[in-house]
């Protein structure tokens, strides 16, 4: 593992990432004030000793905002990947080992899934069915836990070709005859042997989609469908700050802007450190440098 | 009653134009403790054959008839979990590929144990011992701290003496080793086979031993099977087998092994292509390479028995 944090670019990005999930996690420890605490007196300041990234038109602290704003961004981004991870693995691995008639019905279908495109997706099915809480039989869903399992629904596709990939050819690899052989189940080896060796580009995809999942719901609060008003998120910060791009207040949008780019190129380069670390071949190749 | 019985085993696919027969009607028996060599060119049928008594033919090939019946249990018939609880403890097979027979994710101390309690209940603790046990006995130096290590860790050689020691672990009474030196260098082939004659002797158990390497066969085995296209062609001792074989095919097959007494440069062939399954007739599948066929060659040769010997062919003197 020591070999990872060797590289510049991996440091960066696991330092970015570390930024982020600890803002999510102790916002309500670390946020000096109260995001939704407005002050009129106070509005539109610019960065200052009392207020580090100065205030919004509404005198609400920015960076208080900012780090609360990180909860919805990468709640979002984990909890669509979860579900993209659970299901492309599961839809992934059985086609690859199954084959047959599964795996045409299942492959197929997750082609279909994999032409939509998820903004539009995600933008026409939140303006069709509202921002609010969608009751759902006992259970109400609220707009956030949709937009989770719309943008989830769309990683399955992605997750579950990578690990079709891996499973096809990890599948026919003799370790898999001789475990046969040896007496293990179809199902026994599918989980306990083949799954094993196909993760590694599936942790790389999943990390890499939690990006995508941030922006994703960044550009969903910009347009209004995503976290609602008063709470902080960073692509609503940004949609409040249009009016301020031509008058000067930079503060209310380079802030925003910034958390949401740093956190986004901070999980790509993590994930492409992974990749790097995690690829047998670049892998070979270092060990000859060494 | 012999430990495993095949009864004119046939083995093949089905395709548009019928039937194609990979094993044509094999029978042969391997007795408690004793080391059977199937012999035989690519393509004989003998890895199938092995596939076959394990139940693990690939689709669409499958047994088309006849019976493999190991301690009086017929195993066409057996049902999945009963071949599971078989395969890895009461049959076990090591096969050609030892370099990629491990699985690289796992070490392979996990590996041996997963084999081990999947088929006796023993705690993990216990299955850790017999593990030690198991690769001290295919002579693997320091086995306690081996059992950390992962599969590139260890040579060739080496892993295929990791994956003898899991075919071995649970005690099987029939061991299947397809071809288990191909993959290895000349001298550790030497190597391996000596440590599965040893196994043999010290486990008290059934060997059948394939290959298509005369001279290592003859090293371990007492008997010999030889195939061609799918039939027997001659069973016997193997040193009557060297001594005085009877079948043409046999003989053209013993002609080819190379000696130290040959001139330089000189490799013997057999003259002719090798047969294509699905292409052959009823009768021997060596008449196109035949010196000696007469006209009845195209009818099925009868086996001939005497005493320890049986060869198929109908020039075989009685």
């Amino acid at each position: 593992m020591k070999a990872l944090w060797r590289r510049p670019e991996a440091c960066i990005g696991l330092i970015l990432v570390l930024g982020a999930v600890l803002m999510a996690l102790l916002a309500p420890w670390i946020a000096p004030y109260d995001p939704l605490a407005i002050d009129l007196a106070r509005k539109l300041m610019p960065p200052s000793a009392a207020h580090w990234m100065g205030t919004d038109q509404n005198g609400r602290d920015i960076l208080s905002r900012i780090i609360w704003g990180a909860r919805p961004s990468l709640t979002v981004g984990v909890l669509a990947v979860t579900i993209g991870v659970l299901g492309g693995v599961a839809i992934g691995l059985s086609a690859g080992y199954v084959r047959g008639l599964w795996e045409q019905a299942a492959m197929r279908t997750v082609d279909g899934l994999a032409s939509i495109p998820m903004l539009i997706w995600a933008i026409a099915v939140v303006g069709i069915v509202g921002v609010g809480p969608l009751p759902i039989g006992p259970w109400t869903l609220p707009n956030e836990s949709k937009i989770i399992l719309l943008v989830g629904i769309l990683y399955i596709p992605p997750l579950a070709r990578v690990t079709y990939g891996g499973a096809l050819v990890e599948s026919n690899a003799d370790y898999v005859r001789a475990r046969r052989m040896q007496g293990a189940s179809r199902l026994a080896i599918m989980f306990g042997d083949v799954l094993p060796n196909c993760l590694s580009p599936v942790i790389v995809q999943a990390t890499l989609l939690i990006a995508v999942g941030i922006v994703v719901e960044a550009s969903l609060s910009f347009v209004g469908l995503g976290v609602e008003p008063p709470n902080p998120s960073w692509g609503g910060m940004l949609s409040d700050a249009r009016k301020y791009i031509f008058s000067g207040e930079w503060w209310t949008y380079v802030f925003p802007g910034l958390a949401i780019s740093l956190s986004v190129i901070g999980f790509n380069l993590l994930g492409d450190a992974l990749r790097e670390f995690l690829d047998p071949r670049r892998a070979a190749g270092i060990s000859v440098v060494a | 009653m012999a430990l495993l019985e095949i009864d004119d085993l046939h083995i093949g696919y089905p395709t548009d134009n019928g039937v194609v027969e990979l094993v044509r009607g094999l029978s042969f028996s391997v007795e408690a403790g004793e080391a059977v060599g199937l012999v035989g060119e690519s393509g004989s049928g003998k890895s199938q054959t092995a596939l076959a008594i394990l139940q693990l033919l690939r689709p669409p090939v499958r047994i088309l008839k006849g019976a493999i019946r190991f301690d009086g249990r017929d195993l066409a018939t057996a049902d999945e979990r009963t071949l599971r609880q078989l395969r890895g403890s009461a049959i076990s097979m090591v096969f050609q590929d030892a370099l990629s027979g491990l699985n690289p994710a796992f070490n392979i101390g996990r590996q041996l144990t997963d084999v081990i309690m999947a088929h006796r209940r023993s705690s993990r603790a216990d299955a850790l011992k017999i593990a030690v046990e198991a690769l001290g006995m295919v002579g693997i130096r320091e086995p306690e701290s081996r059992l950390r290590q992962y599969p590139h860790q260890f040579s060739g050689g080496m892993r295929q003496r990791v994956l003898i020691a899991m075919a071995i672990a649970c005690r099987p009474k029939l061991l299947i080793a397809d071809e288990p030196t191909t993959a290895l260098d000349v001298t550790v082939q030497a190597q391996i086979v000596e440590l599965l004659a040893g196994l043999r002797e010290r486990l008290s158990l059934a060997l059948l031993f394939i290959t298509h390497n005369l001279d290592l066969m003859s090293q371990v085995c007492g008997r010999a099977v030889v195939l061609y296209g799918g039939m027997l062609m001659e069973e016997a001792p193997v040193a009557a087998l060297f001594a005085s074989p009877r079948q043409p095919y046999t003989r053209a097959l013993l002609r080819c092994v190379p000696r130290l007494s040959d001139a330089p440069g000189a490799i013997n062939s057999i003259e002719g292509a090798p047969p294509v399954a699905g292409r052959l007739g009823p009768g021997c599948p060596f008449v196109p390479r035949c010196a000696l066929q007469v006209a009845q060659c195209v009818e099925r040769p009868p086996e001939r028995v005497d005493a320890s010997r049986r060869v198929a062919c109908w020039r075989a003197e009685g």
